[in-house]
């Protein structure tokens, strides 16, 4: 029975993302960012290659794609965000619950029109930067190392766009726990960026062990890259790291909804 | 209203919309419409766009939206955002929310605020008229004389506490300001008779008084008994503003001590 209610909420949802123009700016923002930062991380390890004289090396595009994430997360995590705590600035939100005063279900709605969205905004800016890589740097120019395997570059585009569906859930459980868009930012900022790197530059073994479990070493863990920025590799397995950022998701939803359940809105 | 809409959260006690609280309503929109905040919209949405997740969260048909733009007279600016609407249209688009789900109950948290008198007498007119085909609508409002000329029952509420409840016409008639006012060019024996029977008068003028604290029927009478020649005889209503201050006179807020030099 609820069922049907929740479809009809999703549907609201749906509506209301694709009605405002922040939409559109962070997919495309998004998109754009990925193709500039992939071609710009592959030129770079292309010319290494070639520096060092690689015979027969290989680059594999969605490798760059998948390292460019790490930035290009941001704007699409910023959207995630802002279904919720656009909502808190302008007040919308007592008309949303006015219209759904199940609170959890309207945390879910959401949730369940953001997933798919970030899934697909993952798979298909990852796709178009994987393109636009290969074409520029399988050129002679860039030595012609780069590679397109269609099965390996399938694989981790649906790994990418699953990690973009997870952060972004977990921000708007965060967004839905802070309300407001500073501080959703920051918080997401430091989780996803700020404090892996900064427990990783402490070079302590805890602290190492410690970042390699936040969502940023977890997502690069799952989605199966070796380049953790530290050197290092990631001690652990891709299904580890899904595993992980499960976790982290479940966590922020669980923060947002207990907000959400006692807070006046 | 917040409460009763399940925005926030009630320190004792409950409210309940027919009977039920208000989130176990299967589709709230069809059952209370409210317009609490007119500005409470999504700057960049578009105000058909708005209604449409509003109508699809609750199995509103996309024609009925049409048709709520049309009543509240915004189906020529139905494809322009909201934030670049005047205070006057988002109320509008307020009321359009409100009356999207054709609900029974009404609620409006002042909702001439900031309006032109055109906008006003819209409102005044709207409310009545949903009031006429048997909803219940709910306005809250500090401007009496709207207040006098809209509803039909009154509930005080002053200091979180309930002040009075009852019907419009109850609430003036039991005001000290309430009076009656009689012309007669006997007063001054008329004045005397009136205080003998417990009447309060107030002698305004050479052939003039104002009794207070009796009916106009029992001050006719009481004349007639006199045989005293009346020029006129005729109730002076308090305004609603009087009756009010009256009732709240004890449990004003932020009140102001009349200046004094």
């Amino acid at each position: 029975m609820a069922v049907k209610e929740l479809g009809q909420t999703i549907g609201a949802e749906w509506t209301k993302l694709w009605s405002v123009r922040s939409t559109w700016w962070c997919l495309t923002g998004a998109a754009v960012l990925m193709v500039l930062s992939a071609l710009t991380l592959g030129g770079a390890t292309a010319t290494e290659l070639r520096r060092a004289g690689g015979e027969g090396a290989r680059l594999v595009v969605s490798e760059p794609v998948i390292s460019a994430t790490s930035f290009v997360q941001f704007a699409l995590v910023t959207l995630a965000m802002l279904t919720i705590t656009s909502e808190y600035a302008s007040g919308g939100i007592r008309t949303t619950l006015q219209a759904t005063p199940i609170r959890g279900r309207m945390l879910a709605a959401k949730a369940l029109v953001v997933a798919p969205v970030m899934f697909a905004a993952g798979v298909v800016s990852g796709g178009i930067a994987s393109a636009v890589t290969y074409a520029v740097l399988s050129t002679r120019m860039f030595g012609g190392y780069a590679v397109l395997p269609p099965a390996e570059t399938t694989l981790d585009l649906l790994a990418l766009g699953a990690f973009l569906a997870l952060v972004s859930v977990m921000t708007l459980g965060v967004g839905a726990a802070m309300r407001s868009a500073a501080g959703t930012l920051t918080v997401v900022f430091m989780l996803l960026m700020g404090l892996p790197l900064m427990l990783a530059m402490t070079g302590g073994q805890v602290a190492l062990e410690v970042s390699m479990r936040m969502p940023m070493f977890a997502g690069l863990a799952f989605m199966g890259s070796t380049d953790n920025l530290t050197g290092g590799p990631i001690p652990y397995s891709p299904g580890e790291g899904l595993a992980w950022l499960i976790g982290w998701t479940a966590a922020g939803v669980a923060a947002g909804y207990a907000v959400l359940r006692r807070r006046d809105a | 209203m917040r409460m009763i809409l399940g925005l926030d959260r009630p320190t004792s006690g409950t409210a309940l919309v027919g009977g039920v609280p208000y989130h176990e309503i299967r589709y709230p929109l069809r059952t209370v419409g409210a317009l609490l905040d007119a500005r409470a919209v999504h700057p960049g949405r578009s105000c058909r766009a708005h209604l449409l997740a509003l109508a699809r969260g609750n199995g509103i048909t996309r024609s009925r939206v049409e048709e709520v733009l049309e009543t509240v007279g915004l189906a020529g600016v139905a494809g322009r955002r909201a934030g670049v609407l005047s205070l006057g249209m988002s109320q509008r688009l307020g009321i359009a929310a409100a009356l999207l789900g054709d609900p029974d109950v009404l609620m409006f948290d002042e909702p001439v605020n900031g309006l032109d008198p055109d906008g006003v007498r819209w409102v005044r007119d709207l409310m009545r008229s949903l009031a006429e085909q048997g909803r219940t609508v709910f306005v809250s409002s500090h401007l009496m004389s709207e207040m006098q000329l809209t509803a039909d029952h009154l509930v005080v509420i002053g200091k979180g506490r309930l002040i009075m409840d009852a019907p419009l016409a109850a609430v003036i008639a039991q005001s000290s300001l309430t009076a009656v006012v009689v012309r007669s060019p006997h007063a001054g024996d008329l004045s005397v008779r009136l205080r003998a029977a417990g009447i309060g008068v107030e002698r305004v003028g050479e052939n003039a008084i104002v009794a207070t604290g009796a009916g106009i029927e029992r001050i006719g009478d009481l004349a007639y008994e006199a045989g005293v020649r009346l020029h006129e005889l005729s109730t002076r209503e308090a305004s609603l503003e009087q009756a009010y201050q009256e009732l709240t006179a004890s449990s004003v807020e932020y009140g102001v001590q009349r200046a004094s030099v």
